[in-house]
């Protein structure tokens, strides 16, 4: 188990490590000038002078290697360098705002992990008991409507909810003011903000646990346990429950890749100053250290989160070894 | 399955006519025809129909039959609510918002075909060729597609429409000056060409996954071996054979596909990475107006909910299509 562990967090570094050059040989040769981006198309353009001047001060007419050993690993691997290196927890400065990176993401990712654990939790404690109701009422209107209920939330997307629920919450009904910004999680504002969030993934959710359990359901053991007297309580924990949730589980990769694109519209919609807001305005601003902090980020969390599925599978499936 | 039919090439000799007739008299039917049979009496798999069709109707002639121009504005006339001159109302810009809706449907079509279209050749050629060489051609194309999902796909595409932009800019323009074609002038166009590549670009491994997997196993299959040893010429064997069975998951996960690219789309367009604003799209359609959702909430509630049935109806006729070509899997 151990070993498995260190082996896979080894086997990180050469896949961060591609996607950080991939990335960055993207950026490097793809998109125009960043001097342009930083200081708009026509106040340099006529003086080749000052815009070889700017080059030399922020280091962009040094080789594409060079440029790239400054980024990862700073005056580590290069003379003259003008970052720490992302080694160090530096990210370099944003384009547009001349902010230090890591300290926009300092200010931002909490917001996003705060409003996307709450999600999580919620998405699991309702879609859970949702899709194992659907399965005991199987083919009764409950089930139906159950179904047809989360494909029909799953068909709209967020940017297009969002709006029509704060339509009916804030203009019809009025419970509530127009809710935007952030004022911490256990405000009226992150309600709207969290409960859609958790939507993203609800039928991926209910759709796994009625799967899972309408298969285990009709297997030989758990009629065993029936027949051997078993309290229906215990053959449900135990026998039933446990074997339908690991496909669950291991569906929890998508369901992040939701949250992931689910944290971008959510935010965008409602104002929240979280880490896809920053990211998305970094993509729209073209502000590309941002934008390879952001992917690397991203990835990073991907990848972690994708190990814990791995592990969680070992926990839930005894069958499951890993050497 | 398709053979209980093929094979019906009139009794041996040696049979009893009774025999003969009564195999004349069972009606043949193609898994085709099955297929669309199971496929009618399934009420959910048709209303996706017919609102597929609707949508694709839309995209083909709405821009013909829409009342006025999209992109024209008329500033007396600015966020009007629905009315009978505009039967969906004007948004922030004086638009008709009838004409921008058909503009968006043959966005979201044209971008959700052509990426498709673009997605299964790449899928389909790189899958099979993966499967049927094996060795390390196998490898290299397993890695690359592990590479591309290594990310979640908005992420991915919303990486490369935004660094390409750029380039894809200049090799048009490079283009028109040789070719001198009006459609690689028009900025409008350049968007869709980033679309394309964009979604493209993580969309096929899925396809090439599942083409791989279709192939490695129907490669191994008894029906297959049984038919080679029997003699079937190789032709009758892909075509009658493997092609019916690899196809018809390949068909349905196209089929499932289209709401997803749609919503693809129009989610990059709404965070203005994708189709940007003169141009339609449902997406940038609602980001355009979602500053007055308190005042017309119509702005934002109408191209969100064509877009919503629109990925609704695909879905379900994806669901169909499933249960109707993969009769093992019916569950109900």
């Amino acid at each position: 188990m151990f070993v498995f562990v260190v082996r896979r967090v080894i086997l990180f570094i050469p896949v961060l490590f591609g996607v950080l050059v991939g990335t960055f040989a993207f950026i490097h040769y793809g998109p125009g000038d960043p001097l342009s981006i930083m200081f708009g198309e026509d106040d340099y353009e006529n003086d080749p002078e000052i815009l070889a001047r700017l080059r030399k001060i922020y280091g962009l007419d040094r080789p594409f290697f060079i440029q790239f050993g400054d980024y990862v690993c700073g005056g580590l691997c290069v003379p003259d360098a003008r970052n720490e290196g992302i080694i160090k927890g530096d990210f370099g400065k944003s384009l547009r705002s001349q902010r230090d990176i890591s300290a926009i993401i300092r200010a931002s990712l909490p917001i996003s992990a705060q409003m996307g654990l709450a999600a999580f939790m919620i998405l699991y404690l309702v879609g859970v008991p949702l899709g194992i109701l659907a399965a005991v009422k199987q083919n009764t209107w409950i089930d139906y409507w159950i179904v047809a209920g989360s494909i029909a939330v799953a068909s709209v997307p967020i940017f297009v909810l969002g709006p029509m629920v704060m339509i009916v919450v804030v203009l019809k009904l009025q419970v509530m003011d127009t809710p935007v910004g952030w004022e911490g999680l256990f405000s009226t504002n992150a309600i709207l903000p969290v409960a859609l969030l958790s939507l993203g993934g609800m039928l991926g959710v209910v759709r796994m646990t009625r799967a899972g359990i309408l298969e285990v359901v009709r297997q030989g053991y758990v009629r065993t346990a029936r027949a051997k007297g078993l309290r229906e309580r215990m053959v449900i924990s135990r026998h039933i429950l446990r074997n339908a949730l690991t496909p669950v589980l291991t569906g929890f990769g998508p369901t992040l890749a939701g949250f992931l694109t689910g944290a971008f519209l959510v935010e965008l919609v409602f104002g929240i100053p979280g880490f896809a807001n920053a990211f998305i305005s970094a993509f729209q601003g073209r502000d590309f250290p941002m934008i390879l902090a952001g992917t690397m980020l991203g990835t990073f969390m991907w990848i972690i989160s994708n190990l814990a599925v791995d592990l969680l599978y070992g926990v839930m499936d005894p069958r499951v070894r890993y050497e | 399955m398709a053979d209980t039919v093929s094979e019906s090439e009139g009794p041996a000799e040696g049979e009893s006519p009774s025999l003969a007739a009564e195999f004349e008299a069972v009606k043949q039917r193609s898994l085709w025809m099955d297929a669309l049979e199971r496929m009618v009496r399934n009420k959910a798999a048709v209303i996706g129909g017919i609102i597929a069709t609707i949508v694709i109707l839309m995209a083909v002639v709405g821009p013909y039959v829409a009342p006025y121009d999209y992109l024209r504005n008329d500033f007396s006339r600015i966020a009007e609510a629905p009315s009978l001159d505009h039967w969906m109302g004007t948004d922030v810009l004086g638009r008709d918002f009838t004409s921008r809706i058909f503009n968006g449907a043959r966005t979201a079509v044209f971008v959700a075909v052509v990426v498709l279209v673009i997605s299964t050749t790449v899928g389909v050629t790189l899958g099979a060729t993966a499967g049927f060489v094996g060795r390390w051609v196998d490898d290299v194309i397993i890695r690359i597609g592990e590479l591309l999902s290594a990310f979640p796909n908005i992420l991915m595409a919303a990486f490369l429409s935004v660094t390409m932009r750029e380039p894809v800019t200049m090799f048009l323009a490079d283009l028109y000056s040789k070719t001198a074609w009006d459609i690689l002038n028009q900025r409008i166009y350049i968007d869709y060409f980033l679309m394309f590549g964009a979604i493209s670009a993580t969309e096929w491994v899925g396809y090439a996954r599942l083409v791989r997997g279709q192939v490695l196993t129907l490669k191994e299959m008894g029906f297959i071996r049984a038919e080679r040893a029997l003699g079937v010429p190789q032709r009758m064997i892909i075509t009658k054979h493997l092609v019916p069975n690899a196809i018809s998951p390949i068909i349905v996960s196209v089929s499932a596909g289209v709401g997803g690219v749609m919503l693809t789309e129009s989610t990059l367009s709404f965070l203005g990475l994708g189709i940007q604003p003169p141009a339609a799209s449902w997406g940038n359609m609602v980001s355009e107006n979602l500053t007055r959702w308190r005042y017309d909430p119509h702005l934002v509630v109408m191209p969100g909910m064509v877009l919503a049935i629109a990925v609704f109806g695909f879905n379900f006729l994806g669901d169909g299509l499933n249960d109707a070509l993969n009769p093992r899997a019916i569950q109900r």
